[in-house]
C-alpha cells in the first residue's frame, strides 16, 4: 500500500494503482477522454493532467502509478488552464461541428468535457481540412472529422473482442483510423460487434440505425438479457415512446462485461417482417380475423378429445427463445395434462440431448464457466464455430491469443476459428471419439498424461489412420494442450462426451458446452429434446413466438390435420396454420433464462405490447382454462429435478 | 448613471439569433428599462453612435470585405464586443463552404444552380464586397463575450443582456451554457 495526498486528502491506495484510479476510488473527479474503465490506459488525450509536487511538468494521471508520499493537486489554476488548452487543441485539430452531430446535446464526452470547464468557445479556428467519412458498413459510420484519436475503438476491437480490425495509419495530425490495411469498413474483417461504437466518446463512430432517434436524456433504459443464444449477455435496451432505439452491452453484466455480437446488438433493429396483429382462424381456405375467445375455443374443441393420447394425439413444439415460465407451462399442458408423447423444442435437443444422457449417467455436474476461458492457457474447440454463433464466448478466447493462449480447433467442417488457431485437426473421416482417443494416445506418448487412461501410446497410429490424419498432427495438437495451464474444452453437443471427458481429465482440463439457444438448457432439464415427427398425430401446436422453426419441422407440421401457431411474425408456418395466435417478441415479454453456465437471469420487459398480442404464458393459461385444466408447475423446482452437465444456480 | 448603450448588427448569419432575442417576449421591456438600445438591424437606426457605445453585439461570421469593415467599425466603437451565436463564435453553418474554394462556391451559386439558365455569370462589379473564407469574429477583432448557440436560447440572451445592462461581464454556465 502507498500513502498519497490528493488535494490535501491523505489516501491509502494499493501499490501500482494509477493516480487516476486512486482519485476515482476516493470520489475525486479528474476529467478524461481516452480513458475507459474496461480498457488499458493509453495516455493520449492529456485531459487528465495533474500537478505532482517535484515533477518537472504536469503528469497524465491515467498512466502514472502512485508512489509513497506522492503529493498530487488536481484543482490548481495551472491544471485548469491546461485542461482548457488541451480541449482547445483537440477541437481545432479536426472539424467538430456540434450543431448537426447526432451525439450533441449530452451524449458527446468531448462536448461535455468542454462544458464542464465552462468553455463557451475555443480561441483557434477549426481545421477545415476534409477528413474522410466511411459509410460502407451496414451498421457503423466512421466519421474521421470528429475523431479525437483516443484509440478507445482500437483497444476495444483488439483487447476486448480479439478481432484487431481497427488500427491507425499515418502520424501526428494526419493520423487516421482505418480498418485492416485501409479498406472500407464494410469490406473489412469487421464482425459488426459494435464494441467500437459503444466506446467512442464522440460522434466519430456512429450506429446509423439509431442515429438522431433519441439522446440519453430522451430515452428509457431497460436492463435485460439478450435471448439470441445461450451466452445470455446482459443488455441495456434504449426505447423511446415504446419503440426500440438501440441496444447496448451492459458493462456491469457478469457474463459479457459490456460486449455484444451483431445478433444481439444490430439484428433486433432490422426486423421488417409482417407482424401478426390479431388471432386468426382459417375459414373456407382463408385466414380470417377472430377474437381470442373464438380462437381459443376452436383450439380447445380440437385438443380436448386428444387428451390422454400419447402416440397420436397432439404434437407440440416450443421455441427455445421463450422464457422458462412459458416452456414449463407448455410442457405441463401438453406432456403432463394432455399426455402427449411428442413435446419438444425448435432445436429438438440437437445440442443438449446427448450431454443430458451423460449427466444422468455420471449423476453430477462437471462443467466450468466462461470466466475459465479468460485464464485458460489452452483452449480446444470441438465443432463449434465461435466466429458464427455464441460469438461473445469466441471473443473471450480470441482476445487472449496474443497473450500466449494456445488454440486448438477440432472440426470436420471449415471453422471460422481456424485462422486464429495454433493447430487445426480437420479429420477426413472417423468419429469424434476416435479423434479424442487419438489425442489421449498422443498425450500419453509425450509422457505428459496427468490422469488415468487405458489408452496406450502405441494406439496413436491406429487412431490417426482411422481419422485420416498424421500422427504428427496429433502430437502437435497434444503439445498445444499440454504446454499450458488450465486447458478448457469447448464443445457443441454431447456426442462422445464420455471420451472427451476422459481426454480433459488426462490433461487436467475443464469442459464447457454451448447448449444452443437461450433456454435450451432449461428445456433439456424438462426433457424436451425429442426429434419432432408427425406420426398419425391429429394436431400440431407450434409456439415459436419470435423464433424460427426449421424447414424440416415445418414439413412435419404440414402433415397434421389441425395446425395451431403462436407466432410474432408471418411465415411459412402461419401460412398453412388453421389457427394463428399473435405472440409477443422478446422485448415485449419477461421471464427467466438459464445461460450455458447454468446462471439464471431475469429478462425484463422493455416494450408494452399491443393489447391484442399476448405472451406465451398468457396464452397457455387461457387455453388451459378452456380445457378445464389447472397449470401449477414450479419451474424453480423442475430445473433441479435432474442432474445437468453444469451446476444450475 | 446613464443606461449602458447597446448596438447590434448582423454579418454572415441568418438573423435567427436576433429572432431568438425577440423570443424573450415580454422580458424585452425589462431589457429596455436597463439599457439604451441604440441601433439594431431590426430597428430604425442601423449603425452604432459615432461617439461610441458601451456594448456592441455582432451576429454572423465574417465572410467578405464588407463584413470585415462592419466588424472592425463595431469593435472600434464599443467597449465590450459580444460574439452572438455560433456563426459569430466560430463560423457556424456558413463555414461549411470553407471546405470548397471560393471559385467553386461562386460557380455553384451563380452558374450551376438548377434554376439558372445559360445567362448565369459571376458578378464582379468593383463595388461588391470581396468574398473570403468564412471566419469567426475573433479571427479579425478581439471579442470580449462569447454567446454560443444556434441560436442561443432566449434565456441565455436575456441573461447576457441583463448582466451587461447591470455593468457585469456575464458568466455562462449550467442551463445557459448548454441545454438538453
Amino acid at each position: 500500500m502507498a500513502t498519497i495526498t490528493i488535494n490535501g486528502n491523505k489516501l491509502e491506495v494499493p501499490d501500482g494503482m494509477t493516480v487516476l484510479r486512486a482519485a476515482q476510488a476516493n470520489g475525486i473527479e479528474i476529467p478524461t477522454l481516452c480513458d475507459h474503465p474496461h480498457l488499458t490506459p493509453y495516455g493520449g488525450c492529456r485531459l487528465c493532467l495533474v500537478e505532482v509536487e517535484g515533477a518537472r511538468t504536469l503528469q497524465p494521471s491515467c498512466t502514472l502509478p502512485v508512489s509513497n508520499n506522492m503529493v498530487v493537486k488536481t484543482d490548481t489554476k495551472k491544471v485548469l488552464d491546461a485542461r482548457k488548452f488541451v480541449l482547445t487543441l483537440i477541437f481545432s485539430e479536426r472539424n467538430h461541428f456540434c450543431p448537426y452531430c447526432q451525439v450533441s446535446g449530452g451524449d458527446c464526452e468531448l462536448q461535455n468535457a468542454a462544458y464542464n470547464e465552462g468553455m463557451t468557445h475555443w480561441p483557434l479556428s477549426p481545421n477545415y481540412t476534409t477528413f474522410p467519412m466511411d459509410a460502407s458498413h451496414p451498421y457503423i459510420i466512421m466519421e474521421a472529422n470528429r475523431c479525437i484519436l483516443c484509440r478507445r475503438c482500437v483497444r476495444a476491437c483488439g483487447d476486448l473482442v480479439g478481432n484487431y480490425t481497427l488500427g491507425f495509419e499515418e502520424r501526428g495530425a494526419n493520423s487516421i483510423l482505418v480498418a485492416d490495411t485501409g479498406v472500407p469498413l464494410g469490406e473489412s474483417t469487421c464482425i459488426s460487434c459494435g464494441a467500437c461504437v459503444q466506446v467512442c466518446p464522440t460522434g466519430a463512430l456512429i450506429d446509423r440505425w439509431s442515429a438522431y432517434r433519441g439522446r440519453e436524456t430522451q430515452v428509457d433504459v431497460t436492463n435485460t438479457v439478450c435471448v439470441a443464444c445461450s451466452v445470455g449477455c446482459k443488455v441495456n435496451v434504449l426505447t423511446r415512446n415504446n419503440s426500440l432505439v438501440r441496444i447496448e452491452g451492459d458493462w456491469e453484466g457478469a457474463v459479457n462485461e459490456g460486449l455484444l455480437c451483431e445478433f444481439g446488438r444490430f439484428d433486433p433493429m432490422k426486423v421488417d417482417c409482417e407482424r401478426i396483429a390479431t388471432p386468426m382462424i382459417r375459414k373456407n381456405g382463408a385466414l380470417k380475423a377472430a377474437t381470442w375467445d373464438e380462437a381459443l375455443s376452436t383450439i380447445a374443441s380440437q385438443l380436448k378429445p386428444l387428451s390422454g393420447k400419447s402416440a397420436d394425439g397432439v404434437a407440440a413444439l416450443i421455441s427455445t427463445r421463450q422464457p422458462i415460465e412459458a416452456i414449463s407451462l407448455f410442457k405441463e399442458l401438453f406432456a403432463d395434462q394432455l399426455g402427449s408423447g411428442m413435446v419438444t423444442t425448435t432445436e429438438e435437443g440437437e445440442f443438449t440431448a446427448d450431454s443430458a444422457v451423460y449427466a444422468d449417467m455420471v449423476n453430477k455436474a462437471f462443467e466450468t464457466d466462461l470466466k475459465a476461458l479468460q485464464v485458460a492457457g489452452a483452449v480446444m474447440v470441438v465443432d463449434a464455430d465461435l466466429v458464427k454463433d455464441h460469438q461473445v464466448a469466441g471473443f473471450f478466447i480470441k482476445r487472449k491469443l496474443s497473450a500466449g493462449t494456445n488454440l486448438l480447433v477440432v472440426d470436420k467442417k471449415e471453422n471460422g476459428l481456424n485462422p486464429f488457431a495454433n493447430k487445426v485437426l480437420k479429420a477426413g473421416k472417423g468419429s469424434n471419439a476416435e479423434i479424442f482417443k487419438g489425442l489421449i494416445a498422443a498425450v500419453v506418448k509425450l509422457g505428459l498424461a496427468k490422469g488415468k487412461t487405458a489408452i496406450k501410446a502405441a494406439d496413436l497410429d491406429g487412431f490417426a489412420a482411422a481419422t485420416g490424419l498424421k500422427t504428427d498432427d496429433y502430437l502437435d495438437a497434444a503439445f498445444v494442450l499440454t504446454s499450458a495451464e488450465k486447458p478448457v474444452f469447448v464443445y457443441e453437443n454431447g456426442t462422445d462426451l464420455a471420451v472427451l471427458k476422459e481426454l480433459a481429465d488426462v490433461v487436467e482440463g475443464e469442459l464447457l458446452s454451448l447448449k444452443g439457444g437461450s433456454n435450451s438448457l432449461a428445456a433439456s432439464q424438462l426433457h424436451l429434446d425429442k426429434t419432432f415427427k408427425i406420426n398419425g398425430h391429429k394436431a400440431a401446436f407450434f409456439a415459436i413466438g419470435d423464433g424460427e422453426a426449421s424447414q424440416k419441422s415445418v414439413k412435419e407440421f404440414e402433415k397434421a390435420p389441425f395446425k395451431v401457431v403462436l407466432a410474432t411474425y408471418a411465415s411459412a408456418l402461419t401460412g398453412v396454420a388453421d389457427v394463428v395466435l399473435p405472440s409477443t417478441n422478446w422485448l415485449e415479454q419477461e421471464g427467466h433464462y438459464i445461460n450455458l453456465e447454468g446462471k439464471t437471469q431475469w429478462a425484463k420487459i422493455a416494450i408494452t405490447p399491443a393489447e391484442e398480442t399476448w405472451t406465451t404464458v398468457q396464452t397457455l393459461n387461457a387455453l388451459a382454462e378452456k380445457l378445464g385444466v389447472k397449470l401449477t408447475a414450479d419451474w424453480t423446482k423442475e430445473m433441479h429435478e435432474r442432474v445437468s452437465v453444469v451446476e444450475i444456480s | 448613471m446613464a443606461k449602458p448603450k447597446v448596438s447590434s448588427d448582423w454579418l454572415a448569419g441568418c438573423a435567427g439569433c436576433h429572432m431568438s432575442l425577440l423570443d424573450m417576449d415580454e422580458r424585452i421591456v425589462d431589457v429596455i428599462n436597463l439599457v439604451d438600445l441604440r441601433s439594431t438591424p431590426i430597428t430604425d437606426l442601423k449603425h452604432p453612435d459615432e461617439s461610441g457605445v458601451d456594448v456592441g453585439i455582432l451576429e454572423g461570421g465574417i465572410n467578405n470585405s464588407y463584413n470585415e469593415e462592419v466588424a472592425v467599425n463595431m469593435r472600434s466603437h464599443c467597449k465590450i464586443l459580444v460574439a452572438f451565436g455560433d456563426c459569430a463564435v466560430f463560423g457556424g453553418v456558413p463555414a461549411m463552404r470553407n471546405f470548397f474554394t471560393i471559385e467553386e462556391t461562386l460557380r455553384r451559386a451563380y452558374i450551376e444552380t438548377e434554376s439558372t439558365d445559360e445567362s448565369g455569370h459571376i458578378p464582379n462589379d468593383p463595388e461588391l464586397a470581396v468574398p473570403m473564407k468564412v471566419h469567426a469574429i475573433q479571427d479579425f477583432v478581439k471579442v470580449d463575450v462569447f454567446l454560443p448557440g444556434c441560436p442561443p436560447s432566449a434565456d441565455a440572451i436575456f441573461h447576457v443582456l441583463s448582466e451587461l445592462g447591470q455593468g457585469r461581464i456575464p458568466e455562462l454556465k449550467g442551463d445557459t451554457l448548454h441545454w438538453n
